[in-house]
């Protein structure tokens, strides 16, 4: 059967995110309810690492982890619980990489805490 | 004659008739000769004594997987260690080469948070022909 990165990827880490206390979105989303996971591409997205033509690679992930910011150290403490309940349900066979420095996001009329969390993962296509 | 390359992705090997593409991200065939040299009354001597061939494989570990390839070389090495396995390692398109190597156990475990990779220095037991 053929495989596909939304299907055999993006979707079971998404499905694998559902249980923490976020609205999980497996690609951009057009509004973010917060709190929120969002998966997005990394850089680089896709690395071609191992041998053969095969189409075999390093998929580079971002889960922005986005909290609604209302007051400094509230909104920091319910980003750091979120980053934890993320990094907990994060499936096996997933490198998981650094967390990056909070920072406040302005999206329409409301601020957001975000911070980004890289994780990695190889893929092989079917055809 | 036009510049021709090959990479890896031109690589594709087996060993014990096991297809190893899925896991591995470098495979190296190296034939080490042991050459005497001898200074005679007209000048240097080269004589080949011995020739050993030595096969390293890098892959990610895949001792979960189904049909683990890590379980299978393991083993062979543990339930037949003397008993070569057959390789064939294909550099290039048409260039295929074919010879046994000694069952070694692969290593085990990793570094957080890095994929667990295995090191695997095979040693050719029959010359590798091409």
């Amino acid at each position: 059967m053929p495989t596909s990165i939304q299907a055999n990827v993006r979707a079971p880490l998404a499905t694998a995110l559902a249980g923490v206390t976020a609205s999980v979105y497996e690609s951009v989303p057009e509004a973010v309810i917060p709190p929120a996971a969002i998966i997005v591409p990394g850089t680089p997205y896709l690395e071609t690492t191992l041998i053969s033509s095969s189409i075999q690679l390093k998929i580079n992930f971002v889960i922005s982890a986005a909290v609604a910011y209302n007051n400094n150290a509230g909104a920091l403490d319910n980003l750091e619980k979120l980053v934890i309940q993320i990094l907990a349900a994060i499936p096996s066979g997933y490198i998981v990489g650094d967390v990056s420095r909070p920072s406040i996001v302005a999206l329409g009329s409301s601020n957001l805490l975000i911070s980004d969390i890289d994780v990695s993962t190889y893929y092989k296509q079917e055809n | 004659m036009p510049t021709t390359i090959v990479t890896g992705r031109d690589i594709t090997f087996t060993i014990d008739g096991d297809t190893y593409d899925a896991q591995a991200t470098a495979a190296t065939l190296t034939i080490e000769s042991t050459i005497n040299t001898y200074q005679t009354l007209d000048g240097k001597a080269y004589y080949t004594t011995d020739t050993q061939g030595t096969f390293d494989v890098e892959m990610l570990a895949d001792w979960t997987a189904g049909g683990s390839l890590c379980a299978s070389l393991w083993n062979a090495a543990d339930s037949a260690p003397n008993t070569p396995l057959a390789v064939v390692f294909t550099a290039a398109s048409g260039s295929v080469f074919n010879f046994d190597v000694q069952p070694i156990f692969p290593s085990a475990g990793g570094t957080a948070p890095d994929a667990q990779t295995v090191s695997l220095s095979f040693t050719c037991v029959t010359t590798p022909t091409l």
